[in-house]
Formats: C-alpha cells, sequence, structure tokens
C-alpha cells in the first residue's frame, strides 16, 4: 500500500498524471472510486481485497487532461478492458499511465471480509493475477486458497439443459429486468453515446420492461459484447435484480476460445474478433 | 390444405448477388417449392444484423433462414466472412438461450444453384414444421406487463 | 404518402397461378395504396403508360410494381416512374414471378405469397429516400502496371486513343517473357521481331509516361480518382543523361559475378547492365548487389569511362505521386521453379525431375533462351553441362500443372503449344535428333494451333508418348529418363542428353501484396479474379481496375493481346465521360451518435472508412467520427451490420426499410 502511495505521490508532483483513478477506503473495509489530484489526496489510495469495482469504466468519454496523462490503478482483470478500449479506438496507450498491482484476489460481497468463500467469481479462473501490461506495479503475489468455480458449473448445466429448459431459465431470468441499464453503466466497453435500445427509428428493441422488451435488450447485450467481454463481471455485480448477465457474456468468451482461439483484451496489436475473419473460420453449420 | 396443419412462416434474408439471383434461377427453371418463405433482399450478408432475425422472431416468425455467396465468391469480397462470424456467435448464443437451432438456418447459396436455392429452402420449411408453432416468443409478446413475482 | 400498386400478370405467367386481380384488390387496403391495379404485360408500353398516368391521376409519391424479378425490370420501372416526376428510388419491386408463380402450383397459397411480398415492398417503400446518383468526376489518365505485351498492348491501345498512360514495370526494361521467346506458336514468326517495334513505340510515344525499375507502393482513392505512389527505384545511372553508349558495361570488370535474369540464368551480365540488347529504355542499371564499388567503395571504372557524367553511385529511390483515372493490371506470371520448394511455399518440388540438380535439365524459358539467335548459345542446340550438341532430348508437359497433389490444379494452357515449338525447333537445329514428348492430353484449342501439333508430330517427327515420367536420373552423361507409355501399356526408358520441363505458369510472388495494395480480389493461387468469369472478364471486382493478361490466368500471347485491348477499351469507356454517375446506394454516418469504435473501418473491403476529426468553433477536437468516402464505398452493408450503435447506416437498405419489411412479413 504505501507503493501505491508513492507511486501515486511522484506521478503528480512530478506532473506525470493530471490525476490518478484509483481505490479510497470506506468504512468496513469498503472501497470506493476515489480520483486524487493532489499529494494529499494520494495519501487515501489504497488497493486491497475490497477493491473490486473495475475502474477503466471511467476511461469511457473522458477528456483527455490539459497536461499529463490519467493514471489509472487496474487489476490485471480490469486492464483487458483498457486493451479492448485501445482497439477500439477510445483510449490511447500513450494517455494512460498504468498502475497495475499484483492482485490476490478481490471479494464476491463488499460488505462481507475477504475469505475463501467470499471470492470474486471472476478471480477463480485469473490468469492475469501478475499483470504483464503497466507503467508501474505493486505488491506481492501470495497464494490464495480458491474455492471451486460454480459459474463454469452453472454454464455446463444451463447448455446440457432441453431448448425448452434453457428458455425456461433466462425467461425467469430475464422477466426480472427493470431496464435500470446498471449492466450498461457499469460496462467499460458499453460506451456508445446512443445505445441501439434507446434508438428510436427503428426501435429493434421495446423499451419498456417487458418480457419481451427485456429478452431483446439482454440478448443484443450480450450479443454486443460477445467477442468483446473482457470478463470483469462488473454487469453482474451491479445488476439490482441478480441476473447472472455474466453467465451469458462468459459462454460467449468460452466460445470466443473455442472456436477462433480469441481472448478479449490480451494485447494491444492483436485484431479484434468482430471486424476480422479468417478464411479457414468454421462454417459446419451452414448449408 | 387440411384445417389444422400447422404451416410455418420463414423469413429469408438473403443477399442480392448470389442467392436471391439463385432463387430466380430456381424459378426460371420452374422448379417446383413451398410457399411458406417469404424473402427480404438485402445488398450483401454482410448487411444482415442479427437483430435482423430477433425481431423475426419476435414478431412471429417460426423459422428464419440466412443466405448469401459462397465463401470467396462474395460480390464485396468479404461481407460473407465478416457474417459467418457473427452468426457462428448469434447462433451460440440463441441456442444457449434456448431459442431452438431448427429455427435458425444458415447457407450459401450461389447465383447458379437454383437447384440447391430448392433443397435448402424447402429442407428449412419440413424442418420448422416439424418442430411446429414457434409459441415461446409468441407467449412473451402477450406478457405485456412486468411479472409480479 | 400515396402509394401505387401494379400487379402484372406477365401474360400467363404469373396470371396463371396467382390470382393477380384479388391480389391488386387485397393490395389495396395496405394502408398508404392509393391505387392498386393489375394489367397484362406492365413492362410493355401500354403498360408503363399506365404507370405513368396512374401517378399523374392519384399524385402518387411512390410505386411498387410487382412482377418479375428485380433484376430483370428494376430499371425499366424506375426510367418509367421517373418519366412521371417521381424519383427512381421510391420505386420497389415485388418479385412474384420467379419467387411465386413459377415456383408455386396452388393459387391461394401462392397469391397469398404475392401479397406479402407486396405489403413487404410497400412497407420499405415508404421508407425510402429519394435519391439521386452520385456523380465524380473522371481523371483521364491511365496507369498501366506491366510492361510486358499485355501492357504493352493495353498502354498503346489507350494512349493511341489519346489518353495519358503511365506505364509502370519493375524490371530495368519493358518487354516482359515475349521477349526472351525464340519463335512463337503456330507461326513461328520471331518473338523479338515482332515485340520490339512496339516496344519502341511505347518509348516514343507522347502520350506515355514510361516508369521501368519501378514498382507501385499505394493506391488511394476510387474510380476516376486513384492516387498512386510509385516509387522508381535507384538505378545508380541518371535516366536523362544516358545516351545508351554501352560503354560502362563494356568496361565494367566484374563480368561474371551474376547470373543474367534476361538468360535464364544461362550466362553471365555485369554488374552494371541492360537486360538484353534491345531493352528499352536502353539505360543500364547497376546491380549494387554485386557492383565492387558498393561492396568495397573503390572502382567506379563506369563513372570514369561515361563521357556524359550519367553514373550517380548515390541515387536513391524516389517516390512519384501520380493521379490516376483507371488502372490496368497486367503483371503477368513467372514459372514454377521446381527445384526446391521455395520457403513459405505451400508447393513441393519436383525433385524426382532432377531439376537444379542435372545441368541438362532446364525449363522452358531456358530453351528458348538457348534457341534464339540471340541467346548464350547463338541459337545453337548445346547442353548446358558440355556444350555438346544433344542428340536426343525429352519434353516433359504438365510439371507442376494439373497436378493437385503436388503443384496446381490448373492447366498452364500454352505448354502444349510451346512444347510442339521446342520440338520442333529442336528437329529443325539438329536435323538427326530424336526429340520425344511426354505428355497427359494434348490442348492444342485455338486457331491452328491443333494443326500447329500435328506438324511437330507428322512432318517434324516428334515422338509422343502418352504417360508420366516417374524418374531420371544421370548416368554417363546421359539423363535416364523412365516413364511410361499408358497408351502401349509398357515402362519406357530414355537415354537423354537433354530434358525440358515444361513447369508450370504460375503468379508473380508479389501479386497478391498488388492485389491487396489495389484493393481486389485473387485466387487461391495469386490469379487477380475477374468481376465475372463469363461476362465481366476484363473487369476485377473494384471499379476503375481492369486486368490484362496471365496476371489472371495462364494465357498465350493472342489471348494477352486481346484481353489487354479489351481492358483498354474499358478504361477509354470510362474516360469518355468526364462525370461518372453511380447508384446511391452506399453507407452514412450520423456524426452526432458515431462513437469512432472503427470497427465499420475494420470491416469495410474497400478501405471506404476514414477518420474525421470534429472540432468546436475554437478549432478544440471534440471527437473522432467515421466518414464514408463515396468514391469508395461499393454499398455493401457490412459497416451498418456491425455497428453497435447504428450510426452508420446503408442509403436504400437503411435499418428502417429491412425494419418495416421484417413487420410487414410478421405481423403480431
Amino acid at each position: 500500500m504505501a507503493e501505491l502511495k508513492e507511486i501515486a505521490k511522484e506521478l503528480l508532483t512530478s506532473g506525470t498524471v493530471a490525476y490518478i483513478i484509483g481505490y479510497a477506503s470506506e468504512k468496513n473495509d469498503k472501497t470506493v472510486p476515489f480520483i486524487a489530484r493532489t499529494v494529499e489526496d494520494a495519501e487515501k489510495l489504497v488497493f486491497t481485497h475490497h477493491s473490486v469495482n473495475n475502474l477503466s469504466v471511467y476511461l469511457k468519454r473522458i477528456k483527455k487532461p490539459e497536461s499529463g496523462k490519467v493514471g489509472l490503478v487496474v487489476k490485471g482483470c480490469d486492464l483487458k478492458a483498457v486493451v479492448a478500449l485501445i482497439q477500439e479506438s477510445q483510449s490511447k496507450r500513450e494517455d494512460i499511465y498504468i498502475i497495475s498491482p499484483k492482485c490476490n484476489t478481490v471479494v464476491s460481497d463488499n460488505t462481507k471480509p475477504w475469505n475463501k468463500d467470499n471470492i470474486a467469481s471472476k478471480c477463480l479462473s485469473c490468469e492475469v493475477r501478475t499483470p504483464s501490461l503497466f507503467d508501474a506495479t505493486f505488491g506481492e503475489i501470495e497464494t490464495v486458497e480458491l474455492p471451486s468455480d460454480e459459474q463454469i458449473e452453472l454454464i455446463k448445466k444451463v447448455e446440457a439443459m432441453s431448448t425448452s429448459e434453457k428458455w425456461e431459465f433466462w425467461k425467469n431470468e430475464f422477466e426480472k429486468c427493470v431496464k435500470c441499464y446498471a449492466c450498461r453503466q457499469a460496462c467499460p466497453l458499453c460506451y456508445c453515446d446512443q445505445c441501439i435500445v434507446d434508438k428510436a427509428s427503428p426501435r429493434w428493441i421495446d423499451s419498456s420492461a417487458t418480457v419481451q422488451g427485456n429478452f431483446a435488450w439482454n440478448m443484443i447485450r450480450a450479443f454486443h459484447l460477445s467477442g468483446r467481454c473482457i470478463g470483469c463481471e462488473e454487469c453482474n455485480r451491479v445488476c439490482p435484480v441478480d441476473i447472472p448477465l455474466s453467465l451469458l457474456n462468459r459462454k460467449m468468451s468460452m466460445f470466443a476460445v473455442s472456436e477462433y482461439d480469441y481472448k478479449a483484451g490480451t494485447s494491444i496489436e492483436e485484431p479484434t474478433l468482430v471486424g476480422t475473419y479468417k478464411l479457414t473460420d468454421n462454417e459446419d453449420f451452414i448449408k | 390444405m387440411a384445417e389444422n396443419s400447422f404451416e410455418p412462416k420463414i423469413t429469408a434474408f438473403v443477399c442480392n448477388w448470389c442467392t436471391y439471383t439463385g432463387a430466380d434461377l430456381a424459378g426460371t427453371s420452374r422448379l417446383k417449392q413451398q410457399t411458406n418463405a417469404r424473402l427480404i433482399r438485402l445488398p450483401c450478408t454482410g448487411r444482415i444484423d442479427p437483430v435482423f432475425i430477433m425481431k423475426a422472431f419476435q414478431n412471429g416468425a417460426d423459422g428464419v433462414l440466412v443466405s448469401g455467396c459462397h465463401p470467396g465468391d462474395c460480390h464485396y469480397n468479404a461481407g460473407n466472412f465478416h457474417a459467418r462470424r457473427r452468426w457462428a456467435m448469434f447462433k451460440e448464443m440463441m441456442d444457449f438461450l434456448g431459442i431452438d437451432n431448427k429455427r435458425l438456418h444458415f447457407s450459401w447459396v450461389s447465383a447458379s444453384e437454383g437447384k440447391k436455392w430448392v433443397d435448402v429452402i424447402d429442407g428449412v420449411i419440413n424442418t420448422v414444421r416439424e418442430q411446429g408453432p414457434f409459441t415461446q416468443y409468441k407467449d412473451i409478446n402477450k406478457e405485456t406487463e412486468i411479472p409480479v413475482k | 404518402m400515396k402509394i401505387g400498386v401494379f400487379v402484372c400478370q406477365c401474360g400467363e405467367n404469373i396470371g396463371k397461378t396467382v390470382d393477380c386481380v384479388g391480389v391488386a384488390k387485397s393490395c389495396a387496403s395496405i394502408p398508404g395504396v392509393a391505387v392498386s391495379m393489375e394489367y397484362k404485360y406492365m413492362c410493355s408500353d401500354p403498360g408503363q403508360n399506365l404507370v405513368k398516368q396512374a401517378i399523374a391521376d392519384n399524385g402518387l409519391d411512390a410505386v411498387v410494381v410487382a412482377a418479375c424479378s428485380p433484376h430483370m425490370h428494376e430499371k425499366t420501372f424506375r426510367k418509367a416512374a421517373n418519366g412521371a416526376g417521381i424519383n427512381p428510388f421510391l420505386v420497389e419491386i415485388a418479385n412474384i414471378r420467379e419467387h411465386v408463380s413459377w415456383i408455386h402450383d396452388d393459387v391461394p397459397s401462392g397469391s397469398l405469397k404475392a401479397t406479402d411480398l407486396i405489403r413487404s415492398a410497400v412497407e420499405k417503400v415508404k421508407n425510402n429516400a429519394p435519391l439521386t446518383t452520385i456523380k465524380v468526376p473522371v481523371t483521364k489518365r491511365a496507369l498501366v502496371i506491366g510492361g510486358g505485351i499485355s501492357g504493352i498492348q493495353a498502354a498503346l491501345d489507350i494512349a493511341n486513343a489519346g489518353y495519358e498512360v503511365v506505364l509502370v514495370e519493375k524490371e530495368p526494361s519493358i518487354g516482359g517473357h515475349m521477349s526472351q521467346l525464340s519463335e512463337t506458336f503456330p507461326t513461328l514468326d520471331c518473338s523479338q521481331c515482332i515485340l520490339t517495334p512496339r516496344m519502341v513505340e511505347v518509348y516514343q510515344h507522347p502520350k506515355i509516361k514510361l516508369l521501368t525499375y519501378s514498382e507501385v507502393e499505394a493506391v488511394d482513392g476510387f474510380i476516376g480518382n486513384f492516387k498512386v505512389k510509385i516509387r522508381k527505384k535507384a538505378r545508380s545511372v541518371i535516366d536523362e543523361d544516358c545516351n545508351g553508349c554501352g560503354m560502362c558495361i563494356q568496361k565494367c570488370p566484374t563480368k561474371k559475378k551474376a547470373y543474367s535474369e534476361f538468360e535464364e540464368g544461362m550466362a553471365f551480365r555485369p554488374a552494371i547492365y541492360v537486360p538484353f540488347p534491345q531493352a528499352v529504355p536502353n539505360i543500364p542499371v547497376i546491380d549494387r548487389s554485386v557492383c565492387t564499388f558498393y561492396k568495397t567503395g573503390k572502382c567506379k571504372i563506369c563513372e570514369t569511362v561515361c563521357g556524359r557524367k550519367a553514373i550517380d553511385f548515390m541515387q536513391e529511390d524516389t517516390i512519384l505521386e501520380e493521379e490516376i483515372g483507371a488502372i490496368v493490371v497486367a503483371t503477368g506470371f513467372k514459372l514454377y521453379k521446381i527445384t526446391k520448394p521455395e520457403p513459405g511455399s505451400p508447393y513441393e518440388g519436383y525433385g524426382e525431375y532432377g531439376y537444379g540438380e542435372y545441368k541438362d535439365v532446364i525449363d522452358g524459358l531456358q530453351f528458348e533462351r538457348m534457341a534464339s539467335a540471340s541467346g548464350p548459345t547463338a541459337g545453337e542446340m548445346k547442353r548446358p553441362s558440355d556444350g555438346k550438341e544433344p542428340k536426343k532430348i525429352v519434353f516433359i508437359q504438365c510439371v507442376g500443372s494439373r497436378d493437385e497433389s503436388k503443384g496446381f490444379s490448373y492447366c498452364s494452357k500454352i505448354c502444349c503449344m510451346y512444347t510442339a515449338k521446342h520440338a520442333m525447333l529442336y528437329k529443325h537445329k539438329v536435323h538427326d535428333g530424336e526429340a520425344y514428348v511426354f505428355y497427359m492430353d494434348i490442348r492444342s484449342g485455338g486457331k491452328m494451333y491443333e494443326e500447329f501439333v500435328r506438324r511437330g508430330i507428322e512432318e517434324d517427327g516428334a515422338k509422343y508418348i502418352r504417360g508420366r515420367v516417374s524418374r531420371l536420373y544421370e548416368e554417363n552423361g546421359k539423363i535416364i529418363v523412365k516413364g511410361e507409355d499408358t497408351l502401349a501399356g509398357v515402362p519406357i526408358t530414355i537415354d537423354a542428353d537433354m530434358v525440358v520441363l515444361a513447369t508450370a505458369m504460375v503468379a508473380q510472388k508479389e501479386a497478391p501484396k498488388l492485389a491487396q495494395i489495389l484493393g481486389i480480389p485473387y485466387d487461391k493461387h495469386g490469379f487477380m479474379s475477374e468481376s465475372h468469369p463469363k461476362l465481366k472478364p476484363v473487369e476485377s471486382s473494384s471499379g476503375g481496375i481492369f486486368l490484362a493478361g496471365a496476371a489472371n490466368a495462364p494465357k498465350d500471347i493472342p489471348e494477352s493481346v486481346s484481353m489487354a485491348s479489351a481492358a483498354a477499351a474499358k478504361v477509354m469507356i470510362l474516360f469518355s465521360s468526364d462525370i461518372l454517375e453511380r447508384e446511391p446506394v452506399i453507407a452514412q454516418v450520423d456524426e452526432s451518435t458515431c462513437v469512432g469504435c472503427f470497427y465499420c473501418q475494420k470491416v469495410c473491403a474497400y478501405n471506404a472508412v476514414e477518420r474525421k476529426e470534429i472540432k468546436d468553433r475554437n478549432g478544440k477536437l471534440i471527437k473522432v467520427v467515421a466518414y464514408v468516402n463515396e468514391g469508395l464505398c461499393q454499398g455493401c452493408g457490412t459497416c451498418n451490420a456491425t455497428c453497435p450503435s447504428k450510426s452508420v447506416e446503408l442509403i436504400g437498405f437503411k435499418d428502417e426499410q429491412i425494419f418495416a419489411q421484417i413487420c410487414a412479413l410478421n405481423e403480431i
């Protein structure tokens, strides 16, 4: 933690960054997103098991500071969103100062203390606890005992269902949707100025919270993220009615890997899955 | 036609240069087909957005066919290659959400494949007919209120 | 909006299986339809007049014609409607012939389908907008890439029509493969004798700008308006100052350091050289990889002997930019080199034929040089190993061609003919020699071609053996050729003095790269693809880019010349008008909602999507959005489908139009 504060102070003092988007402590171990603009602010920056939020979301529509870069405290997992934003021309690498910690997993429930049974599901299959892309890094990797990955079990379970069972499963989930669009707000890659759901002519997606409209919204939201979703699971976390949105996202990410050997947000130079093709792409399903 | 027999409604999204022309050829060759399909002509399969498919199902289509030029034959060089990836992902997602893949079909039919067009479209119509009406989607249309749980 | 629906009976073609009267009647009740009628032949003059009259009488805003395929008569009805004051793009066709009456027998269900298709068209046309064709100016200046016979022909034709031509050739001289040939089939006239006057004509033509030792580096823009970057490679000789006296070449001390490309490696050339005596332009080039000066910093003999001070050791590549209206791609072919598989090549070599291993196994072009009076042996038959006259010679056809397992699936087309020619030339020079030809089939389609092959067999006594050669090896100064005579069904062994392999014609190695620069498709072999195999054989699928000669596929000289002239004619058609008109089906960006993710740019096959900076009144950058260059956009709409926020839409096939059609066909 002291390391982070030192890094932050140096960056702010030297003017390398205009400000740093990071985490600050709140009561009960919780952390909240915090913007450090001064050396005093830097003192407040923390990185703990409770640093859950994907702060790259703040890069959406960010204004470039008059001078200096934007400092961003970002975990290895969330860093993939930064990579994707750069790939999709939403950010420039040279405009961001990446401070990426070595991460020892974060909590699933931010109101309860971190322990073996309170670890975010995205951490369970994490391959980037040590980040590979950064301007500064800190912390040490510790061995963490992980519970089993229930999400992947659930994906397998849904896959094994009959068509009508799958439909019922999702219908029950999507019925709950109140179209609050928190999923969209929290997603670093949902950055359109005008979302397709807000487009009135034509109205592809019924914007009222009817089951049909909910189906359409959740389907198209997930489709627009297919091959792009980096699996930060923020949508899941913020959903007020607990729709397992990342179940669908993860399913599609797994498909991207199995079908196209593509992991979103891995490399800035890599061509994106959407927008490119290979002559050898599978077409067994096409008559 | 028996009164109770179910006749599926099929919407086919086809590209102008290959499949639409292939269907024209089937016509010129007087190759008989079932009457269930309605074609929507787009310039290229690249133009075919999955929301089209979603909307068709939403509005009551029992089955959807998407068809265009064979790989390498695209009038616009690469539209069908981009389409192919898009379809593969959409189809996978539809399946995961419980929309039967037997209702959503894809094919490559070139301008010279009138016979193939007939085989494809009749095959799609028959397969969808076996599935029966697509009631699942129609049923949720009725639920206009937020259900109280 | 007032819409007119016009249902054509097409005589009995539609009328027999579609209840046109009933259909017209039920379409009258579609909201927005002001008038709905049927007629026997809507495309006839009276039919068209009916449409025009109805437009005038009812004050129609848009028209739906239910008739044959839009591919048949869309233009007809657009024109008719336009004649009555309706924008041609407010006309939609419902295809009730090819897609209904001709494929269905059941009248009720067919008629229902016809009504559905008309409703779909009506709903679409409600969302159509009046459009005007796009007009772009035409730069009347052509670029011809490749200075072989195809490029030469195309350049001369275009230039003779009075248009400027820039001819780019990557080698130091134009002439291409034809300049290497000894005599040509089926007339046996001397290749250089008929070619060199054309080369000189190119050089002297006031309308042709000849750029040899140059390569196309980048092509931007679109039909009528290309911007082309050409790299003029450093020749180390100043073009304008050199008078081609050849003193430098004579005095160059590096005589035997490099094999002559022109002589196919059968002779040497100095470091400073012209490829062949009749080269155009007759300006030497220094091969820096072998020149003593570039290696040791000493020598400069050429500079000393050059009276014109034309040698410039410090010369650098220069980049020229040319404004071009149309491009002819005539980059030709090369021969499949079969010694060893080239790195990265998917093809195996023909090790069993010993090419590159045995000196007396040569390829067709090497034989051409040997038979040529200006060649390394002055036209005498002297085999490479010991210079002796070969008394027994074996020609092997289809080496690499028609061989999917080891080479190429296609037929190289010219080998049957040139092998017959080779056998003849050999027999004319070595009267007591024996010529054997191993062949798979004789393909001699073409004027006087079959007669030519027969002459080789009957008059000159070439011995044709149908079968493949399995192996050959060297033994006591002979090449032992083992094969099979499949007609006689016996194995056959020939102790030859020399073997000539008719290796496949393959695409130039750089062809795919050039095709990518030009944005035109090429096939899996690297040959440039034509737009339509029958009806558009010289057009590429990109507007304003045409193909000529063996860049497209293996071709002989007359075919290449015909194709070049055809391509030239296409260029002239393009240049015959000042303004180019094209359909306005192009993508358009809504800059207010575009967030600049540029997925549209990634999927665009035509590089039509550009980045546009939006600035406020103080010049401060607000955002970068996509911008569609309407000259480049071909209207596929892939960007439209890819755009998550639907900020780019394809005019003519906008989301609203398709949405309306889907809803019309699937009413809840």
